[in-house]
């Protein structure tokens, strides 16, 4: 795949990049419609209830109807609405989202683009969503959704910080930014081990990240009524909702990427495919999503804001600072 | 009457020379957070609440002025309309006020199924109450395992009287139906399998620190506050007022129970959860003791005239509601019609303080505070 | 620390826990005895007392009577008989006042209905709604 990219442009190879890019689209696209099935199972599991169960067999169908149904209603915006900026803004949230994924190996062959610095260009790309979910609320003209989209901008900004600083101990640990690199450097043991501090600090970091519970203050429905996105409906709110369950997949890539081993296996099971590793390390990480939504409260703003700047910041900071001294150790620096 | 505030839109540069705007932001009468309709007003910088106005008066129906126009018997189904979240005592403040006036002896046994069913809905009240109060955290799962005990209350409120939140179940000088054979035991072993529960709420819940952070230091006031507002119920007691209308001016036979009436000095939000949480575990013992005692036999209704006419005069009588004090004054002239109906609403009475507990508050506290006030819009607007 | 992990591990129980969900309408809710429903009138057993209109508080319930065909015998016969369904409360009062049982409970109450015509209910109606009958009233 990646070999693709090396080639001299010719139609050939461009249409099988786009047609690539497609099948990846689809994939996701089928992720989405069962990670929300699966997130309504569970939750209701938990809840003691059954879940979806009336669209197809067991429900399976119940999101295919969710989103024909979105896609069949009408296109509404409020009548003081800035009307190009409601437009451009599930555009500008979910295309970042999708663009993430280029860079995710989802095992050693599988992979779009092998950039060297595939984490910085995670990081910096998911970044870009903030400004959709600021022109969201700010274009819809709703106090709701103006307050929902300025405490996401303030949010997401203070814990993309301690994010990327939990994993500048896993890249100093591999000496690239590769995410193929990075995995390959986990044949030993697995960076979760090592870098515990940091997988911690990230998988709070990556919560925020994604406003999902407890830190889904931006939509927070019992105060915002639905933030950010409280006048959208039909297609361009199905965009808001895609881009926030594709992130979640990106980010479920990224943890099963830089801490769980990618697709390595457990050690003695390496006859198991690493795409099935893959999928199965990643389908952990999105259970404990659903499974944090079914259990948690919500943080009131101003804690949530003191908990990146004096929680986490300095533990993801001492977790550099160890992982420094430990890399420096074993390297002998200093001794010379 | 005009519910905007005194002053509209003011502008203001901070140091820096940024112009900066407040905003009238409209909470309600559609919104999840108000428990019903209920509007209310705030006036925001940034998410601090400045100032803030309740608008209340959406499920007005007039029940006291629909009561003079209805006989007494008539008046109940009335009641449960009121707080529909704790329709027994409704019930029983109504029964309770011309039963006193008129001098009627009700039956140990009426009296025993009353204090069960009374007890037995003040349960069910928190459990809502708990539900939502998480819901409005942020916590959804709460709601469910609430509405699942919840359900169990009042599938055995079904079998008793028929109905599941509107019961229409006392009479004057007694109550409408005797308990179905079997009832009072699985009355006993839902006592049994709650005290089992709340443990369960507790792990869930009451110990989590997200949850600890949202509430504690949130909404406080003090026990001179609480008596200025006329405030009654677990507002009251957070403030270390130990005032239990059970205890303090027993009726029906609540004199006969052992049971613990559960204060704070906090004040807080926090305050308020773990008073009515302990007040499910003292209803609980109150249930299981009158389940113990529960008369093997007797009569359901006392000697009640044909026509129920209150002697001239007037009366006022309350009780303690899951919400505070629920009060009924009536004035008769000697018809089968109250001359003046007048409810006491713990709801209405508790609701006043939030203006001022709401100010300097951010958004997230004000559904911290309107829901630890545990208001039914029924009740405050009657 | 530990406070919220007890929380995930009691949600985390749950998952295999015994679910609680009814299957209605697929199946139908059985009501205990005592349910109130939609009420079922026996118009020979009625003797236009006007009890249960009296009784009302929200005066759903509107009925005439007419004098017995057969001239030997007193009293009257119903003639229209009418229940607001718009408005009545379910109270159960009608029941509780009734002499002869004409008018008692039963435990249908499936009442949802497209237009609210549909919920003014005449004597034959309610005759017709002669299923689940309450025993005791």
């Amino acid at each position: 795949m990646a070999n693709l990219l090396q080639q001299t442009t010719s139609l050939w190879n461009v249409t099988m990049f786009a047609l690539a890019a497609v099948v990846l689209l689809l994939v996701v696209l089928g992720f989405v419609t069962y990670a929300i099935y699966f997130e309504r199972k569970v939750i209701g599991w938990m809840q003691l209830r059954i879940g979806p169960n009336r669209v197809g067999p067991l429900g399976l169908l119940q999101t295919v109807a969710d989103v024909a149904k979105l896609l069949m209603k009408e296109d509404t915006r409020p009548q003081n609405a800035d009307k190009a900026l409601f437009a451009l803004a599930p555009v500008l949230a979910y295309a970042p989202a999708f663009g993430v994924l280029a860079v995710i190996p989802f095992t050693d062959s599988i992979q779009f683009a092998d950039l060297g610095i595939g984490v910085l260009y995670y990081i910096a790309l998911s970044g870009i969503t903030v400004l959709g979910v600021i022109t969201a609320g700010w274009a819809s003209n709703n106090k709701y959704s103006l307050i929902g989209g300025l405490r996401s901008a303030a949010q997401m900004i203070s814990y993309e910080v301690p994010l990327v600083m939990s994993v500048v101990g896993v890249v100093l640990m591999t000496g690239s930014m590769n995410l193929r690199e990075i995995v390959e450097a986990q044949k030993d043991v697995w960076n979760i081990v090592p870098q515990f501090l940091g997988f911690l600090v990230f998988l709070v970091a990556a919560q925020a990240e994604l406003n999902r519970t407890p830190f889904d203050l931006p939509e927070a429905e019992s105060e915002l009524v639905a933030g950010y996105h409280v006048e959208y409906s039909g297609f361009r709110f199905a965009m808001f909702m895609l881009a926030e369950y594709v992130y979640m997949f990106g980010m479920g890539a990224l943890v099963t990427i830089l801490f769980l081993g990618g697709w390595l296996p457990i050690p003695g099971l390496s006859f198991i495919p690493g795409i099935v590793w893959f999928i199965l390390k990643f389908s952990l990480y999105v259970f404990f999503q659903f499974w944090l939504r079914a259990t948690m409260p919500r943080l009131r703003a101003d804690q949530l804001m003191s908990f990146a700047w004096k929680g986490l910041l300095p533990v993801a900071l001492l977790n550099i600072l160890i992982t420094a001294v430990v890399i420096s150790v074993q390297n002998g620096s200093f001794h010379s | 009457m005009s519910p905007e505030l005194t002053t509209v839109h003011s502008e203001k540069s901070t140091e820096t020379g940024l112009r900066t705007e407040e905003m009238l932001l409209n909470v309600g009468p559609q919104h999840p957070s108000t428990h019903g309709v209920f509007r209310l007003i705030v006036k925001i910088d940034g998410e601090t609440i400045k100032e803030s106005t309740p608008v209340i008066g959406y499920l007005h129906r007039g029940t006291e002025k629909l009561a003079e126009n209805l006989n007494y018997t008539q008046i109940i189904p009335y009641t449960d309309r009121m707080d529909y979240l704790s329709a027994m005592t409704n019930n029983y403040v109504i029964c309770h006020a011309v039963e006193t006036m008129m001098g009627i002896e009700v039956p140990e046994r009426a009296e025993f199924l009353r204090v069960i069913a009374m007890e037995l809905n003040r349960i069910a009240s928190h459990l809502v109450w708990w539900g939502t109060y998480l819901l409005d955290i942020g916590a959804m799962s709460p709601f469910l395992f609430a509405f699942r005990d919840r359900e169990t209350i009042l599938d055995l409120f079904n079998e008793l009287c028929g109905a599941r939140l509107t019961y229409n179940y006392m009479r004057i000088g007694g109550v409408k139906w005797d308990a179905p054979p079997g009832w009072i035991d699985k009355v006993g072993e839902f006592v049994q399998y709650m005290k089992k529960e709340v443990g369960n709420y507790h792990a869930l819940v009451s110990g989590n620190e997200i949850f600890l952070n949202r509430l504690k230091g949130i909404g406080k006031f003090d026990a001179k506050t609480a008596l200025d507002y006329s405030m009654s119920g677990v507002m009251l007691r957070s403030t270390g007022i130990k005032w239990d209308l059970r205890k303090d001016e027993p009726y029906s036979i609540y004199n006969r129970f052992e049971f613990d009436v559960p204060t704070s000095t906090e004040g807080d939000c926090l305050a308020r959860y773990q008073l009515r949480m302990a007040e499910i575990e003292q209803s609980l013992r109150i249930v299981e003791q009158a389940v113990a005692q529960f008369p093997e036999g007797g009569e359901i209704m006392g000697k009640v005239p044909k026509v129920i006419r209150p002697p001239v005069g007037e009366t006022f009588v309350r009780i303690e509601s899951p919400r505070g004090e629920i009060g009924c004054y009536i004035a008769s002239q000697g018809k089968d019609k109250p001359w003046r109906l007048k409810f006491r609403r713990p709801s209405f009475n508790n609701l006043q303080v939030l203006p001022k507990l709401l100010e300097g508050e951010n958004i997230a506290n004000m559904v911290a505070i309107l829901g630890s006030i545990d208001i039914v819009l029924g009740e405050v607007d009657a | 620390m530990l406070g919220f992990a007890k929380g995930l591990g009691y949600t985390f129980k749950q998952l295999s826990a015994k679910k609680v969900t009814h299957f209605y309408p697929d199946v139908p809710f059985p009501m205990p005895p005592r349910f109130r429903g939609i009420q079922h009138f026996s118009p020979e057993k009625c003797i236009v007392c006007n009890q249960c209109a009296r009784i009302c508080p929200t005066e759903c319930i509107q009925l005439t009577g007419k004098p017995h065909p057969d001239p030997e015998k007193k009293g009257k016969i119903i003639d229209t008989y009418d229940i607001n369904f718009e408005i009545c409360i379910l109270c159960d009062l009608c029941t509780e006042v009734c002499p002869t049982e004409a008018i008692v409970m039963t435990n249908n109450f499936e009442l949802a209905a497209y237009s609210r015509d549909e919920l003014f209910k005449n004597l034959q109606w309610l005759d017709d709604n002669n299923t689940n009958v309450r025993e005791e009233n």
